[in-house]
């Protein structure tokens, strides 16, 4: 314990020093060329006589996954022998870093005492031979996992000024159980958590912009119905139960309304409602099927779905329902758009050769196809815009699947048995 | 009379099931020349039924005659699409005319409740979108055949329940129907 303090010691001043370097651009280790930044992950150090190599690779292999799907280094796990002094770095350790090639260095030490864990990890520059960014957890075992996945979020934050969202979670739907239910699990696919027991079909959630609560479509009580319940609490209350569809709803930007597809009057038509439900305003009136309404991110205007011209095709329209136009150029089936969350891009599912996500300009220029492999819908975007979700039966069994919003990494995520699709990525925790 | 007629309720629930089992066969005979395979798979869940169609047969037969008859005759018939379509074709317009003959003969009192059904192909929402208009046009359909729409409601499972697994059109063009379920 007494190393510990001293280490801690040690570490507060390194933050000193390292403040400055912190206001200063990152531009100082960026690659020569166009070539990635490599990463090296140390596992954390044991501090004190419990030893848990396990846990401490576990954390390595969590920050080297988040930081290579950033797009912006290679990142790899690269174990090394304990400093001869203790905790800091002095200029020579970074010689042999330097000489494998690699830009930037995290390591860390551990102490578990009983179930309490304390576990920090620093981030070094290796050719400035500084220290960048250092972070300190308190608390459990059961907690590692989201303590690494911060430090990713960390080290995002000092290479690209913005924090990264490793710890944010994304909800989806699973049959898991024998029925289609609401999961949440983390972004890497780790601690799935089935929030719905209901045993009925329950289909494409969103989320609130806070994060709090998830509106839902279900056949509980026999109809397509809409409704809503807290991420923390499994109470589900009926939104809408208008007759026929109560489908594909989706949350304001500011959290107060709730826009969403209702068949009560004959055709499926989009419509806003008050979050309790009340209030409807009708925006689409067609003799044709309109759903799946998403919000542009300053709330003005609402592109959807519909086949008013032959097959589902994207349309625009002011958040009232006027001034509507069909985005961009069409094309073939298209469905299931969703916004960036900075709104100048908008990624949506079109039938070529299966289903595959696009993505195109805010005004439908420079659609660009993103994935070519087996059946790809519903992309949502991650909170930073780095990355989009979606679903993919390119494995056979559909399944959740993240990439880089130009397409590259496609990697499955989802670990649970059974079906999972309708993925949402949710706000960061705030 | 109550508990007769809720005896009746299940019997026919029973027999439609039986009824939509033959009434899928012979659609697969007009439409497809390879049925062996399909129609010796479709007759085992017939089989299933069977022994719980006899129990309810002992207990109709303590009720009235005229519900065994009732039920006899009110074997709904689905009505199938074609892709990407709400609109009937001739042979579901046959199937509802025999349907609502039923409908308003044999048991002009029950409601009924049609469920639109898509097939895998096409987005699950849009799907929902289009098993509403299939229920819908179905119910329409209908009503210009002289059955009231208050005795009529319309659910949508879009691509949720197929009624055959299978990739393929043979399993799609099964799976593109409406369904009618006889309520209270």
């Amino acid at each position: 314990m007494k190393i510990f303090v001293r280490i801690l010691f040690c570490w507060m001043l390194l933050m000193t020093v390292a403040q400055d370097s912190f206001a200063a651009s990152y531009i100082e280790v960026t690659a020569a060329g166009n070539r990635l930044l490599k990463l090296a992950v140390v596992p954390p150090q044991p501090m004190g006589s419990a030893i848990k190599t396990e846990m401490a690779n576990e954390t390595a292999g969590i920050q080297s996954f988040d930081l290579t799907m950033s797009g912006l280094v290679s990142a790899e796990r690269k174990d090394a022998a304990v400093l001869a002094n203790g905790l800091a770095l002095t200029p020579i350790d970074f010689v042999p870093w330097l000489s494998a090639g690699y830009d930037l260095l995290i390591r860390g030490e551990y102490e578990l005492r009983g179930q309490e864990l304390t576990i920090e990890f620093r981030l070094y520059d290796v050719v400035a031979k500084k220290l960048l960014t250092a972070k300190r957890f308190l608390g459990t075992e059961k907690e590692l996992r989201r303590y690494a996945h911060s430090f990713s979020d960390e080290v995002l934050r000092i290479l690209t000024g913005e924090k990264g969202c490793f710890t944010s979670k994304i909800l989806y739907v699973s049959n898991q159980s024998g029925n289609k239910e609401l999961f949440l699990m983390d972004w890497d696919g780790f601690n799935p958590q089935q929030l719905t027991r209901n045993r009925s079909i329950n289909l494409s959630p969103d989320i609130s912009p806070d994060g709090r609560e998830i509106i839902f479509t279900s056949y509980k009580r026999g109809n397509p119905d809409l409704y809503k319940r807290a991420v923390s609490s499994p109470v589900e209350v009926p939104v809408s139960s208008r007759k026929g569809l109560n489908i594909t709803g989706a949350w304001s930007p500011d959290g107060t309304r709730i826009a969403l597809a209702l068949s009560k009057d004959g055709n499926t038509e989009v419509y806003t409602i008050a979050r309790d439900g009340s209030a409807p305003n009708r925006l689409t009136v067609s003799n044709s099927a309109n759903v799946s309404p998403a919000w542009t991110p300053d709330a003005k205007r609402i592109v959807f779905v519909s086949d008013r011209y032959g097959k589902p095709q994207l349309f625009i329209m002011d958040a009232n329902g006027g001034n509507l136009q069909r985005f961009g150029a069409g094309g073939g089936y298209t469905v299931n758009p969703s916004w960036s969350p900075k709104g100048d891009k908008l990624a949506f599912a079109r039938s070529a050769g299966g289903f595959q996500i696009f993505v195109a300009n805010a005004d439908g220029s420079n659609e660009t196809q993103l994935t070519f492999e087996g059946n790809n819908e519903r992309p949502r975007w991650s909170p930073d815009g780095r990355f989009i979700v979606f679903s993919s039966k390119r494995g056979g069994q559909e399944a959740i699947y993240v990439m880089r919003a130009d397409g590259s990494g496609q990697t499955k995520v989802s670990r649970n048995k059974g079906l999972s699709q309708h993925p949402v990525w949710a706000p960061r925790a705030q | 009379m109550k508990n007769g007629f809720r005896g009746m309720v299940v019997a026919l629930g029973v027999v439609a099931m039986m009824a939509a089992g033959c009434a899928k066969e012979e659609v697969v005979k007009k439409d497809e020349p390879v049925v062996q395979q399909q129609t010796v798979k479709q007759q085992e869940p017939v089989k299933q039924v069977e022994p719980v169609q006899q129990e309810v047969k002992q207990e109709v037969k303590q009720e009235e005659a005229a519900a065994v008859k009732a039920s006899v005759a009110v074997a709904l018939e689905n009505v199938y699409f074609d892709f990407d379509k709400s609109d009937l074709r001739q042979d579901a317009r046959d199937a509802l005319s025999k349907n609502a003959e039923a409908l308003l003969k044999q048991v002009a009192d029950a409601k009924v409740k049609i469920a639109g059904h898509c097939d895998e192909r096409g987005s699950d929402e849009y799907n929902l979108a289009l098993g509403d208009r299939r229920a819908k046009s179905v119910a329409k359909y209908l009503e210009t055949l002289g059955v009231k729409a208050d005795r009529i409601t319309t659910i949508s499972f879009g691509k949720e329940k197929p009624a055959v697994d299978g990739h393929d059109e043979a399993a799609w063009s099964k799976n593109r129907r409406a369904e009618f379920e006889i309520i209270k």
